[in-house]
């Protein structure tokens, strides 16, 4: 999908407009952001934007996740082991800690 | 209420307020005409009419022209009353803290051209290497089928295996070089792109304090109509019991609105009036007493 964030008044007013009269574009829209159908009309509506506001608007192309293959899997190992701990009141480093769950400020500094 | 100001025409006419009647004169001194030279103050082109009086306050634009069909704004007319009359808000200290706050911050400005021309640049390197990585696997084919060709006649076309070869290292050559080429577009996009997102937290922090400028406008505007709105509302009363319904019409409501509004606000200009509304009001000087201010009838 296409992801557009605005980052001007002028820019958010645009973006609305243009949802409220192509909602058949328009996937889902969070006050000033919206996601659009990856369709041709989705992308001349966003190279309007782009066009009108310039470095106003953020235009991203989203994919949707998939963690067995974008996440490795120590990473998502350790998600659903931390979901599925025994206290919910456990943070996340006390959890991993002693374990060979990944610490999180390492997986903050590693990109995908 | 001193209501010395004069009014000229294009054809040399003058006129001294306060009161001034323009209903038979031709339409290139239209009220609208009027009204405009009223707000715009001198000079004018010599073909409109000139107006000498203290410029208006805020509040003209909302009541600077009564017909019987004037439609209002109310609560922003009330809004403008409240600044003409200089009242303060509880919103005014914070709005000037966060209007400074705007003013100071600074964005980073992104150069939008730049960031074009290295989108187009990336895109346009990465369909030349695929359509070259196209372009070798192709001619590797075309040799590997000259090569059988020349084993299975036995007597080997040399020259064509030769030419499709010499081709193939041709297109090999250029792929490596399209593909250093994208490489290079790509890593000066993606530094684009990361001093682009860093630039948009400034545009981030912009964005939150222009609405909550707005914010805070509308809070203003919402505590002047308040502050004013028991005397636009006892203004309207005198109005009533003075007129009754003498100027019933469409906007009958709006106008009543806007004459009250017209009589307590500070105006400074003349304002205009049609001749329905002066007579509804009891004649000029009645009207000139209910308003407060110079008054062009037309």
């Amino acid at each position: 999908m296409l992801l557009v964030v605005t980052y001007s008044r002028r820019a958010r007013e645009t973006l609305r407009n243009a949802c409220r009269s192509h909602e058949e574009t328009v996937v889902r829209q969070f006050g000033r952001a919206a996601l659009l159908r990856e369709t041709e009309y989705g992308a001349f509506l966003t190279c309007r934007l782009r066009e009108r506001h310039a470095e106003d608007v953020q235009i991203e192309r989203t994919a949707p996740f998939n963690e067995f293959a974008d996440a490795p899997d120590a990473v998502r190992e350790a998600a659903v082991a931390y979901e599925r701990r025994d206290s919910p009141y456990t943070p996340y480093d006390r959890f991993a800690a002693g374990t060979d769950h990944p610490d999180a400020a390492e997986m903050r500094g590693r990109e995908l | 209420m001193t209501g010395t100001w004069t009014l000229r025409l294009p054809d040399g006419t003058e006129f001294a307020g306060p009161v001034v009647d323009v209903r038979d004169l031709a339409t290139d001194s239209a009220p609208g005409a009027i009204r405009r030279a009223i707000r715009g103050g001198c000079p004018t082109r010599p073909d409109r009419p000139t107006v000498h009086a203290p410029l208006p306050t805020c509040v003209h634009s909302h009541v600077g022209h009564l017909e019987p069909d004037v439609s209002i704004d109310r609560r922003t007319a009330l809004a403008a009353v409240g600044v003409a009359r200089g009242i303060d808000t509880p919103h005014d200290a914070e709005l000037d803290r966060v209007q400074r706050s705007l003013r100071d911050l600074s964005v980073p400005t992104i150069d939008d051209a730049e960031l074009r021309a290295a989108r187009r640049r990336a895109a346009e390197a990465g369909s030349e290497t695929e359509r070259l990585r196209e372009r070798v696997a192709t001619l590797r084919g075309r040799v590997a089928a000259r090569r059988d060709d020349g084993d299975s006649d036995g007597d080997g076309d040399d020259d064509a295996v030769a030419e499709a070869e010499a081709s193939l290292s041709e297109a090999t050559r250029q792929l490596s070089e399209a593909s250093t080429e994208r490489v290079a577009a790509t890593q000066r996009l993606d530094t684009l792109e990361v001093r682009a997102r860093r630039a948009r937290d400034a545009r981030e922090d912009r964005f939150r304090l222009e609405d909550r400028v707005e914010n805070l406008r509308r809070a203003r505007r919402a505590a002047l109509a308040d502050a004013v709105e028991p005397d636009v509302q006892d203004a309207r009363a005198r109005l009533e019991s003075m007129i009754g319904d003498r100027v019933a019409g469409p906007g009958g409501n709006d106008l009543h609105d806007a004459l009250a509004v017209a009589a307590i606000a500070p105006l400074r200009a003349p304002i205009v009036a049609d001749p329905d509304v002066v007579a509804a009001l009891g004649g000029p000087d009645a009207a000139f007493e209910w308003f407060g201010t110079p008054l062009v009838i037309g």
